[in-house]
């Protein structure tokens, strides 16, 4: 046995040492490093939160692969993941996020989870941005008596791999996003309705930029840099001057009943998931246009308990998550432009986002 | 007196051959013991197992989700030690059980199933399992079984002054003190208790990067609860007995792995029952009225749920082969939940026959139709029997089989809540089978008892809660197959003043989902979650003269998270010890002195995903009776 782990020991060591000597290009392809990302969101009781991957050569599916990589459950909500540098940061609005090798999905470091903890470092946490080596992470903060959040924050840790949180600052109610753009960073508040603005650096907000419609996250398209927010019957895409933050433009395209759940295509183009509600709850995959700020197929595809939408560039799916009541996993439907299932990839529990590694 | 010990004795003797888990039970019967109308006497064809009185005395204070867990076939969907604990029988979810204190349903109505961990030990004098489908006997709810927590009251034993204390790991103190007073015509017992338990148990936290150990936090426990019991001889033909049990469980919500939750929850229960009996040469006339007032605050909501029942019925023993009870019980509920207000009348009327072809064949049928809120219930009727198809000196063989049908009406949170309860829902329904063999094996210092029970189920309209837009709405939509093996076995061997006993159970369980939710559902054939296959659970006890010793185990099989049947919980086995001695103090007071140590092996292990439970930990009993 000894022997045995001796030898996996060397093993490993000579693959370190082979893939120190070789140059960048002939290193060995880490194992999730191409194929589909399915963030799975999981269940808020079971907190089984995790990714899958699929093969895009071989259509091959594994389910919860950080557990498989590090032994132990993910143990979360997954509301969020965030890719910068080598890593990937998997953010759990239970109360912690989890930074993991980009390519190998192993466990490097945390911030907040600790149960010991009568002052949690984190709350809700909904997304986390690394600028200057420091980890920003968007906090709802705590409910009040009646659900509101009066007290979201940004969490700043001030290592890409995580550990203590070493100061918090107070945003407007409900971070759900960030964007750094010259010196700045936006944060998308959507129970506020604002933009925040926070100086990188000074790790204060310095003002709040009121929006209509209630804002989801920041998208670049075409060398624009938009804000999507959204009302129960229109989308809106506010159109942020690069100096000043300013709305110097807004697109409003009146559908009914937009989810958050929306995803860019090309030229312009994008998808959101609607939802008709009560009583029957049919869901459908609308495709817009922002350029020209119409419909273009109010139902290009329609069904029920849609989570996440995603698109992939290279042959223009569009993939969209099925929840499936959250009564166990969901599944990925993939449909092409015209709308038509090209093929359906089981996930995890409550598939919630995509990202395409091609 | 006499009248009412000789029915005593007709009413319970049915189980004297139904099964051997509860003969030994029969013999303990006294003169002088308050008449408890047997909810389950017309029960032929299934199974009812009494907990052994010196497992109740080895729990006291404990939740009884820890008992059972520990001390039966049973699985209890844990949420960590002394939190939520629900019951799965036969395969069915947590609301397919019905739970009775004293005759009276206790399942809350706006939750529709009972919590296990706020029921301690001490809180009542017996427990028995109904195992099986029984609806037609006890109403809605008991697609699974039933559980009954009945009060033994006795007269004619003057004074008598209990104090039990449970000393043990992580705070643990529970503190009961009971004094009773009986005559020829009127018992009083009461009972107060205190049972608390810090939690601060060590664990390894698999949600953080390292899997550090750290101690539970925010998992303290304080219950307290008092109980009074009454009871007249008011003639020689009429005895009125009540009692009464406050409850109060003050818990801090033990949070799930990885999650920083700093929930609190505060249990109010009080209920309260009043039984009028009336004795004839063959009859016994029944007058029931109870009261069920249960509060779950859960931080700043606060839910109220009230129960008022009566109930009334004639069990009459007709000839000596035919024994028959009609009755009838109307429960009047009223929900103040968090989002909404309802009430509701749920009227129920019964009918159960036993009749005893010969002394080795006997039947039951039963016959129920509730209605509520001026809806119909689906209307059940079981037929049960029973067979000793061969005895001799040393041999028993009998064989039982039942057909049964039960339901559940939706829960007022199922109907009524919001958002999202849905109003047209159906009640759940299931259509049970079972067979079953039974063997004893005695002779003078020896004993063995073997019975297995099979059975198939299928549940259909099951409850299941859907996210709809912003909210999640219940609907019937769910159809559940459930099939499964009981194996109950019992032996004891005296040598001389030496005993050694054994007791033990296992039970295959599947649980198969037999619909698919939707088109890009995979659950079609799949074990339903927190369902596992295989329990085995064994009490091995030795005795020498006031002295006793146990070893107790029992081991969970996977279970499976989620309906997809990919991830699910490891299989773990804990073994107990525990070693106990009575002794004469004084003249009058008598003690046990009792020593255990829980999860020897001191295992790693969860119940459910993420929930930590404590290593080896240890409890000291002392039980002082004057």
């Amino acid at each position: 046995m000894k022997n045995l782990r001796l030898l996996g020991y060397l093993l490993a060591l000579s693959l370190f040492i082979y893939s120190c000597e070789g140059s960048g290009e002939e290193r060995p392809l880490g194992e999730y490093e191409k194929g589909l990302l399915i963030i799975n969101e999981g269940n808020f009781s079971s907190r089984d939160g995790d990714i899958s991957h699929y093969n895009f050569n071989t259509g091959e599916v594994q389910q919860n692969i950080f557990e498989k990589v590090n032994n132990r459950p993910f143990a979360g909500v997954i509301q969020n993941l965030v890719e910068d540098g080598d890593y990937f940061y998997i953010v759990s609005n239970t109360g912690k996020v989890e930074i993991v090798n980009k390519v190998n999905f192993q466990s490097l470091g945390s911030v907040g989870g600790n149960i010991d903890d009568e002052d949690p470092e984190l709350i809700q946490p909904r997304s986390a941005i690394v600028v200057d080596n420091k980890i920003y992470i968007a906090d709802y903060g705590p409910f009040n008596a009646s659900f509101a959040n009066p007290d979201s924050f940004i969490a700043i840790v001030n290592s890409p791999l995580g550990g203590e949180v070493a100061k918090k600052a107070k945003t407007s109610s409900r971070p759900e996003s960030f964007h750094q753009i010259n010196n700045d960073l936006l944060i998308a508040c959507s129970a506020a309705r604002t933009i925040d603005v926070m100086r990188i650096g000074v790790d204060t907000v310095g003002r709040s930029i009121e929006v209509t419609g209630t804002p989801v996250r920041f998208l670049e398209d075409g060398g624009k840099l938009y804000l999507f927010t959204r009302n129960s019957s229109t989308v809106f895409f506010h159109e942020i001057n690069k100096s000043n933050y300013s709305i110097s433009n807004t697109t409003e395209i009146n559908i009914s009943r937009p989810t958050s759940k929306l995803t860019l295509g090309e030229n312009g183009e994008a998808y959101v998931i609607t939802s008709t509600g009560w009583p029957d709850y049919n869901d459908a995959v609308a495709k817009i246009s922002i350029t020209s700020g119409q419909v273009i197929d109010a139902s290009l595809y329609e069904g029920n308990g849609f989570y996440g939408l995603g698109f992939d560039y290279f042959d223009k799916n569009i993939y969209v998550a099925e929840n499936n009541g959250f009564q166990g996993s969901g599944t990925a439907v993939v449909i092409n432009q015209s709308g038509t299932k090209v093929k359906t990839i089981p996930t995890g529990v409550g598939p919630s986002g995509f990202i395409f590694k091609r | 007196m006499l009248l009412i010990s000789l029915l005593f004795i007709a009413s319970f003797s049915k189980e004297a051959i139904q099964t051997v888990l509860n003969t030994q039970d029969t013999v303990e019967l006294k003169l002088v013991e308050v008449y408890v109308a047997p909810l389950e006497k017309y029960s032929f064809g299934q199974t009812l197992q009494k907990i052994d009185s010196r497992d109740l005395n080895d729990f006291q204070g404990q939740t009884l989700a820890d008992l059972l867990q520990q001390r039966s076939g049973l699985f209890l969907r844990q949420y960590g030690p002394g939190m939520l604990a629900s019951l799965t029988l036969r395969g069915t979810s947590a609301g397919h059980n019905a739970v009775f204190w004293n005759g009276i349903p206790i399942n809350s109505p706006s939750l529709g199933q009972a919590d296990f961990s706020i029921l301690p030990v001490g809180g009542f004098d017996e427990a028995t399992i109904h195992y099986g489908s029984s609806g037609a006997l006890y109403g809605t709810d008991a697609i699974g079984g039933a559980i009954h927590l009945n009060n033994k009251n006795t007269f004619n034993k003057g004074h008598q002054t209990r104090v039990a204390s449970t000393l043990g790991s992580f705070g643990r103190w529970n503190q009961l003190v009971e004094y009773g007073y009986s005559n020829g015509l009127f018992s009083s017992r009461s009972r107060v208790y205190r049972n608390t338990s810090k939690n601060n148990f060590k664990f390894k936290n698999l949600a953080r990067a390292g899997s550090p150990e750290e101690s539970q936090s925010n998992a303290a426990i304080q219950q307290i609860g008092a109980m009074q019991d009454l009871a007249w001889n008011i003639r020689a033909n009429q005895q009125i007995s009540t009692s009464i049990w406050w409850n109060k469980t003050d818990r801090q919500i033990q949070p799930v792995m990885g999650s920083n939750d700093r929930d609190r929850q505060e249990d109010r229960n009080f209920r309260a029952v009043l039984d009028y009996f009336r004795f004839t040469s063959s009859t016994i006339w029944n007058i029931k009225t109870g009261v069920v007032l249960d509060e779950l605050q859960f931080n700043n909501s606060l839910n109220k749920t009230s129960q008022f029942l009566i109930s009334s019925d004639i069990d009459w023993t007709i000839s000596e082969k035919l024994k028959s009870k009609s009755g009838l019980r109307l429960n009047h509920v009223i929900g103040n939940l968090s989002t909404y207000e309802a009430k509701e009348d749920r009227l129920e009327l019964y009918q159960s026959i036993n009749y005893l072809s010969s002394p080795s064949l006997s039947f039951s049928v039963n016959l129920r139709q509730m209605l509520f809120n001026g809806d119909f219930a689906p209307f059940t009727p079981s037929i049960g029997t029973e067979w000793t198809f061969f005895k001799n000196e040393k041999n028993k063989f009998s064989a039982h089989s039942s057909i049964s049908k039960s339901y559940k009406i939706p829960t007022l949170n199922d109907r009524f809540w919001v958002p999202g309860g849905n109003p047209d829902l159906k009640s759940e329904e299931s259509i049970s089978a079972e067979i079953g063999l039974n063997h004893v094996f005695e002779n003078n210092d020896f004993m063995i008892s073997n019975q297995i029970n099979l059975y198939s189920m299928w549940v259909d309209n099951w409850i299941i809660w859907l996210p709809r837009g912003s909210f999640w709405s219940p609907e019937n939509i769910r159809e559940v197959r459930n099939q499964g093996l009981e194996y109950f076995t019992t032996a004891t061997r005296s040598f001389g003043e030496y005993r050694f006993e054994f007791n033990g159970s296992y039970n295959y369980t599947l649980a198969t989902i037999l619909n698919n939710l939707s088109e890009n559902d995979r659950s079609q054939g799949n074990q339903l979650p927190y369902t596992p296959k295989h329990k085995a659970q064994g009490n091995l006890r030795f005795t020498y003269k006031s002295n006793s010793a146990f070893v107790n185990g029992h081991w969970i099989g996977e279970r499976y998270i989620n309906t997809d049947n990919i991830s699910s919980v490891a299989p773990y086995g804990l073994l107990d010890f525990g070693l106990s001695k009575s002794l004469t103090i004084i003249s009058k007071v008598k003690a046990t002195v009792g020593f255990q140590v829980n999860n020897i092996t001191n295992n790693d292990y969860q119940i459910l995903r993420l929930r930590a439970m404590p290593g080896r930990n240890y409890l000291i009993n002392i039980n002082l009776t004057l």
